[in-house]
């Protein structure tokens, strides 16, 4: 009765303490107790409560956190208070990591294929086992077919940089990223006008436009927080949006413009700013290049014209464009995060991108800030070894106009796989990321997987990809691990660094994918590349800042109190002209528009849907659905879809309907929906899974992986998830 | 003038993550359907026309348990388990007297209490009390990105709570036939307003009938508990045990 339990729990107990919230439901069959007479060791108090700094891993803003831990358990995450890039908040995601480190569906120890590729049948074997197979697979892959037989899939996670090392060291090229689902067309649109890719000041902006973008759902540190608070500072938030989404219902204006016209709407105000001239001369004289080019191009694109192609009115147009000239250079056109939407997804960036050059929205106040100086110091590596059997090129090479060689372009390296040209790739190594879900085309993917002889995935559940895999080994969460340095940007809050330390310690027999690679190159003869602790490796990254490292144990973070604004003046910009460019001249070089021409989206074949891609606060891209608290708010998805449209297809709301595309199919229910187009239907990502591991999400829902066509964005090569169709009918009425 | 624990709300900041009723979930081990806190919601009039343009509105409305001055639960509760705490003006629910029956449920015109399904007793927002004594604020007030939750003692006029009532209207949202008094305040044009329904307080001799048997039980039971821990006393020399909150958390293996 004197003291809490004392002796450490064992890791069963762990699992049954775990998601208190599951468990306590779980346990339905117990007979009712008054709980004033139940056994008092239920309610022993616990020791006083440890807290301990650390980062959020359950998306990739990285905000800082307080773990609560009592008696080996962590209890609690709360936010740290002191964490200027999240504002001092934690989100829902935020709050259900805990039920990531102490869920059942937790991959607990490597598991080894038996059956056929999903079947489901796995032999549990030790990680001596598991590393000497993935070693001596890819071994022979590398000598049968060269080095880059084998394909690097680094998901966004703060290891997955030692995943790119090792695929280098290896001597693979082909690397392909999350990144060429998400936002590389806007990276390459704001590196091909400002030189490089910006960040928005939306605490100081006073006038923003939010397009394709949903920043009150889809959560960014520090913009999401300062979205709300500049507009309690009276700042104006218009959006464009086919989808009434919450950004939208606590906007000032919606205008639920035509999807895939966005251009057309930016190439208006361009029209309306330079005819109108509500620029500042001065400024364009000095920084921009292309003035003239610009204003002749667009004289064109009216608002009168453009109204045929948003269908929203030329008035709006024309007042937009004056209000956002009025409130400039403190006004933002948002560049947004995910951009991979359309084949022509960098013009359309680049059009907006124009927009913010044009009105001097950049480097000041309220505007686009450059990237902040971090201080981190890359720390010194063996150069890597060179295979003179190698190919020449990465897979993909050439088959988007100017893609990002680090990040490739997933689409372009399925395709090449399937067909085997130029080369075959037959290896696969995947770190958290899970194209069967996140990137078009589900059957592609599969098809792709057929060509492969050996697939590794590492994670910290079974995802679709992993359940299609030959072997799998478990990872852990953010809260078990010791992370190299990150250096976030933070945009008006701060810029900082955070690195992490375990909280408490890897559950299971999961190991990080830094230890995982370690081991491997240990039976690679490639030892001498990964030679280094994380300790090591922390402290060269260090180098330059003495305080960081004492500043993250006390404070959780690090800030760098480098320049905010100002930063280019008196330099020159990172593009061919050396101002920003509104007119391009490498494009004009490499016979792309310099400057973009508008192209009328594919018009909806008859009684077809177009189907876009969104998000909300409680999912990061697929990777959270199965998360029991966050499950709760959305166990299913469901078809959003006007009621107009519905009726023509005689659907009532919760009925189950039918969906087809080019691609594949797929069957849920619909709700109704006033807040969407009637031309446009919507559904959550992350559902209608392959993995029987996902237990809770399993059996639930549609794929929208599983129906979105394979285009990709033809400059940056980023996939174009909202050029797919789709067809809706009642169930068994097709 | 005693303390008086309230929340005043910003629904206007309100972008409904859920952040909060995550965070109040976590901490208080709240059962897999049930909620302590919520956020509601009122939509446009999508028939007005232009609605799109110049009136497009999502209005998020963070609630709880609301810490009535008038608490209809308080009079429902059979055996005084439900009461209002003079130190803090919280209502609150003694675990240890609770007998599970429920009357207080539909007493309540806002849904804040359920029956948890295992520890049979009824559940609700107690300001996180835990956290408090730590020195720290409830939950979902820490969580919330946006800051809507603002918590304190407005009877202090230097509290944060209290300071935002004063520069600010605020309203209470309330059934009409049945106005507790809520401590909880929402700085005014909150959304939605119509949603609380009227007290169901129930009938007195059904109460007692229905209570009456445990609460005999009870009292036996805790004579029996009396002269248990008697005996301890005498006969084994323990240590006194640290003193346990009224609301201590069970966790349910």
């Amino acid at each position: 009765m004197t003291s809490p339990i004392e002796t450490p729990l064992s890791r069963r107990s762990f699992l049954k303490w775990s998601g208190a919230a599951t468990a306590a439901a779980a346990v339905g069959g117990k007979a009712p107790v008054l709980y004033a007479l139940t056994p008092d060791e239920t309610k022993k108090s616990f020791a006083k409560p440890d807290s301990r700094y650390s980062v959020c891993g359950m998306c990739l803003n990285a905000c800082g956190l307080v773990a609560r831990v009592e008696n080996g358990v962590i209890t609690k995450l709360d936010p740290n208070q002191k964490f200027l890039k999240s504002r001092g908040m934690l989100c829902a995601r935020g709050n259900a990591g805990i039920q990531q480190l102490y869920d059942p569906d937790r991959l607990k120890y490597p598991l080894l294929r038996k059956g056929e590729r999903g079947e489901g049948k796995w032999e549990r074997i030790s990680w001596d086992q598991a590393l000497d197979l993935a070693a001596a697979k890819m071994t022979e892959i590398a000598e049968k077919y060269t080095r880059c037989g084998v394909m690097f899939t680094p998901g966004s996670d703060s290891q997955s940089l030692f995943v790119h090392w090792f695929a280098e060291v290896f001597g693979s090229y082909n690397v392909s990223t999350h990144e060429s689902s998400c936002l590389l067309s806007r990276n390459r649109a704001y590196l091909d006008t400002f030189g490089e890719v910006p960040f928005a000041d939306v605490l100081h902006t006073k006038y923003i436009i939010v397009v394709g973008a949903n920043p009150f759902e889809a959560l960014i540190t520090p913009d999401s927080i300062d979205l709300m608070t500049a507009k309690k500072n009276g700042c104006k938030i218009v959006v464009l949006d086919p989808r009434f989404t919450k950004t939208a219902g606590l906007a000032h204006e919606w205008h639920p413009i035509r999807p895939g016209t966005d251009m057309a709407f930016f190439l208006a105000l361009s029209h309306v700013i330079t005819s109108e001239k509500l620029y500042n001369e001065t400024y364009s004289q000095e920084k921009l290049s292309g003035i003239e080019q610009l204003t002749e191009h667009v004289r064109q694109y009216s608002p009168e014209w453009a109204e045929k192609e948003c269908e929203i009115p030329a008035a709006d147009i024309r007042r937009i464009a004056r209000e956002l000239a009025a409130a400039a250079p403190t006004a933002i056109v948002y560049p947004g995060r995910r951009t991979s939407d359309y084949v022509n997804s960098t013009q359309i960036r680049r059009s907006m991108a124009i927009v913010n050059a044009l009105l001097g929205n950049w480097d000041s106040p309220g505007g686009l800030l450059a990237a902040r100086q971090v201080g981190l110091s890359g720390p010194e590596l063996p150069e890597a070894p060179f295979y003179d059997d190698n190919p020449e090129h990465r897979l993909d090479k050439g088959m988007a106009k100017m893609m990002f060689e680090e990040e490739g372009a997933f689409k372009h390296m399925r395709d090449a796989i399937i067909s085997q040209k130029p080369y075959p790739v037959k290896g696969w190594f995947v770190y958290r990321y899970n194209p069967l879900q996140s990137a078009a085309n589900r059957q592609k993917t599969i098809e792709m997987m057929k060509q492969l002889d050996f697939v590794v995935t590492v994670d910290i559940a079974m995802s679709d990809t992993a359940w299609m895999s030959d072997l799998v080994l478990p990872a852990p969460s953010v809260l078990e691990r010791q992370d190299p340095a990150s250096g976030l940007q933070g945009s008006a809050a701060c810029a900082c660094v955070v690195a992490r330390d375990p909280v408490v310690p890897a559950l299971f027999e999961s190991r990080p994918v830094f230890e995982i690679l370690k081991g491997l190159a240990g039976r690679m003869k490639l030892t001498e590349y990964f030679d280094f602790t994380m300790e090591e490796y922390r402290k060269q990254q260090f180098k330059l800042l003495p305080d960081a490292d004492r500043a993250i144990r006390e404070d959780g973070v690090y800030y760098n109190p480098s320049k905010l604004y100002g930063i280019y003046e008196g330099k020159i910009y990172k593009t061919l002209s050396k101002k920003i460019e509104l007119y391009n001249e490498r494009y004009a070089q490499m016979g792309v528009d310099p400057i973009p021409v508008y192209q009328s989206p594919k018009p909806n074949p008859v009684n077809q849907f177009r189907l876009v891609v969104g998000r909300n606060a409680y999912f990061t891209h697929c990777t959270t659905q199965n998360n029991a608290l966050l499950n709760e708010l959305m166990p299913d998805n469901s078809l959003w879809i006007h009621p107009v449209a519905a009726k023509k297809l005689d659907i009532k709301d919760g009925e189950r309907v039918e969906v087809t595309s080019n691609a594949g199919k797929g069957e849920l229910s619909v709700s109704l929906n006033n807040g969407i187009r009637e031309d446009t239907v919507y559904m959550a990502s992350g559902f209608g899974v392959l993995s029987k591991g996902l237990t809770r999400v399993y059996g639930k829902g549609a794929c929208i992986a599983e129906l979105i066509e394979d285009y990709a964005d033809d400059i940056s090569g980023n996939m174009a998830m909202h050029e797919t169709f789709i067809r809706v009918a009642k169930k068994g009425a097709l | 003038m005693n303390k008086q624990l309230a929340m005043v709300i910003d629904s206007s900041a309100c972008i409904d993550c859920k952040a909060c009723t995550l965070a109040c979930k976590v901490e208080n081990n709240v059962p897999e359907g049930k909620w302590r806190n919520w956020v509601k919601r009122s939509e446009p009039d999508f028939n007005k026309p232009d609605w799109m343009v110049h009136s497009a509105s999502f209005h998020f409305q963070p609630g709880g348990c609301m810490h009535c001055e008038v608490p209809t639960c308080v009079q429902a509760c059979p055996t005084g388990a439900t009461y209002k705490d003079e130190k803090d003006g919280a209502v609150k629910v003694d675990p240890k007297l609770c007998i599970g029956c429920g009357s207080c449920i539909p007493a309540c015109p806002y849904g804040a209490r359920y029956r948890h399904p295992t520890r049979n007793i009824v559940d609700k927002c107690d300001y996180c009390e835990k956290r408090r004594a730590r020195g720290e604020l409830p939950a979902c007030v820490v969580t919330c990105p946006t800051k809507a939750r603002v918590f304190g003692d407005i009877s202090d006029p230097k509290s944060d709570a209290a300071l935002l009532l004063k520069k600010n209207q605020s309203v209470r949202v309330i059934n009409k036939e049945s106005d507790t008094k809520p401590n909880m305040y929402y700085l005014s044009a909150t959304a939605p307003l119509n949603w609380p329904v009227k007290a169901r307080m129930p009938d007195p001799i059904q109460l007692w009938k229905m209570a009456g048997p445990l609460i005999w039980g009870i009292v036996g039971l805790n004579a029996i508990g009396v002269l248990i821990m008697l005996g301890k006393q005498i006969l084994m020399n323990d240590k006194a045990p640290e003193t346990d909150e009224s609301h201590e958390e069970t966790r349910q293996s």
